[in-house]
């Protein structure tokens, strides 16, 4: 069974600088995978290359068998994005966000209710649906966030930090939420809490200056690293990505 | 198609829920209203030494105040081009600008929306507000119908003055699609404002400075000039060479917008 994502050398290269470099890796269909790295090490680069919105230096990407590049509309149906700042209209409601979010990524005006109170609810947005934007608490608007991405059950989630600026107990409500996506979509989503990894992410991507440094199951790479199982994530992170 | 719909839909939605578009109006309406008055008493004034001495011995350019279509609306469609250009900028500078600002613009074109659905979205948008804007307007007109009179038939040469306006919505349409460019271009709402301004206004003048110049450039920016193509139309004449210019300049103007918007894909 072909993947649902496969990346293949992928490289993104500035006039002065390489972003990414060279990375390869596949996620197949109903997985979690944890995108994890310092900050700048490229994790942002790379899901704004596989969701099309930056082109890459070379490499491909191909999601659900479309190549990012030549078919980018067939990719873009099928994914969810969350960029690292939550795409929000302040002067807009959270109902008439998500209701244009909604049409522009082809939901049915028959289903756009039924639709919308589904992200909603699954987002804990449900009673702020009346308000501003603007006026929104910085949980609600990451909340809002994530709830776009879920709009037209996408088969392909790409979350870039969907926790960030959430109270811990928002950030287990997400993490239960994400968890629950396993099997029925396939997710990318990256931050820096490795807690938050090891629960739910059965496979994780380390990434360091744009190069990929592990590639594996968390239990599987402390026995790479000649580690005992206990090892936390936190070790192997640090041990990987101390070498630059 | 759809697509395109929504985006306007959430233009004139954000447009009419946010202050600006309500300063535009009530510019528009103030610097209208007192060119309308002006004209107005001019008007009264003509006529009542008309009155006196007759329209033989008065000077031949205050041959135009005969009727209220040629004395008051004729000039006043005039004014109202001006300020247009002046207030377009204001209502184009965030079609584009805002959404980078907002980082927004990564969700446009992360969805299945084509380029030119955005761009023919936001232009419809903003081509509604702005229709919103002169469509107040009609009220001057509608004001001396209900209490002028003429020497014969209607207070008003309705075709006349429905000719002028038409241009002018077309003229919006040209100022707000240069503007959409501009806005297209920039991250910043002021610059973008800024630059538009910096274009329209001098290719409205290029009459003006043309009057130095020596042929053939003096035709060239005769005929380029805005403020020729736009005269014909106000003065409700049915000029075909004007109808292109400006369907040519906003289609221009489209195309220019969606390069820019395509060109993000090849960064």
């Amino acid at each position: 069974m072909t993947a649902m994502i496969e990346v293949t050398g992928l490289t993104k290269r500035y006039r002065d600088r390489v972003a990414v470099d060279d990375l390869t890796f596949s996620v197949p269909e109903g997985e979690i995978l944890g995108f994890l790295g310092p900050n700048g090490a490229g994790k942002s680069t790379t899901m704004k290359i596989l969701t099309g919105y930056l082109p890459a230096t070379s490499g491909t990407v191909k999601v659900a068998g479309f190549d990012v590049f030549e078919e980018p509309y067939e990719v873009k149906r099928r994914i969810g994005y969350l960029p690292e700042t939550p795409p929000l209209y302040p002067e807009m409601t959270v109902k008439a966000y998500l209701r244009f979010v909604a049409s522009i990524k082809g939901v049915r005006r028959g289903q756009m209710a039924t639709e919308l109170e589904r992200v909603a609810h699954a987002t804990g947005v449900a009673e702020v649906m009346e308000r501003l934007i603007q006026n929104l608490s910085k949980g609600y608007r990451q909340r809002v966030g994530i709830a776009q991405a879920l709009l037209g059950n996408p088969p392909v989630l790409i979350l870039d930090e969907p926790t960030e600026g959430l109270d811990p107990s928002q950030r287990a409500e997400v993490r239960q939420l994400i968890k629950g996506l396993a099997g029925q979509h396939t997710v990318i989503l990256s931050t820096h809490l490795l807690s938050e990894v090891t629960v739910t992410c059965e496979r994780v991507l380390i990434i360091n200056q744009g190069r990929m440094v592990a590639f594996d199951e968390i239990r599987n790479l402390a026995h790479a690293l000649g580690q005992g199982d206990q090892t936390s994530l936190e070790d192997i992170f640090l041990k990987l990505t101390a070498a630059a | 198609m759809r697509n395109a719909l929504a985006i306007a839909r959430k233009e004139l939605g954000i447009y009419f829920s946010t202050p600006w578009a309500y300063v535009v109006f009530t510019a528009m309406l103030g610097i209208s209203s007192f060119f309308f008055v002006n004209l107005l008493a001019t008007f009264k004034e003509v006529q009542g030494l008309a009155r006196v001495y007759g329209w033989a011995r008065l000077p031949p350019e205050y041959g135009q105040f005969k009727n209220l279509t040629d004395g008051i609306v004729v000039q006043l469609w005039d004014v109202i081009g001006v300020v247009t250009l002046f207030v377009a900028p204001f209502l184009s500078m965030r079609l584009f600008a805002e959404e980078k600002r907002n980082r927004t613009f990564e969700l446009l074109m992360t969805a299945p929306v084509r380029p030119w659905e955005i761009v023919l979205g936001k232009y419809l948008g903003g081509v509604g507000v702005i229709w919103a804007t002169l469509g107040l307007t009609i009220i001057f007109p509608l004001t001396l119908s209900l209490f002028g009179s003429s020497e014969s038939g209607t207070a008003l040469e309705w075709s006349t003055v429905a000719l002028g306006f038409a241009g002018l919505l077309l003229w919006g349409a040209t100022c707000l699609g240069v503007g959409m460019f501009v806005s297209a271009l920039t991250e910043s709402q002021m610059l973008a404002a800024f630059l538009t301004f910096a274009i329209l206004l001098p290719w409205m003048l290029l009459r003006g400075l043309a009057q130095s110049a020596e042929e053939p450039w003096r035709s060239i920016a005769n005929h380029l000039s805005f403020s020729s193509q736009l005269s014909t139309l106000s003065r409700g004449v049915l000029d075909l060479k004007a109808l292109v210019f400006f369907f040519s300049v906003i289609l221009f103007s489209l195309l220019l917008t969606h390069r820019t918007v395509e060109a993000q894909r090849w960064a």
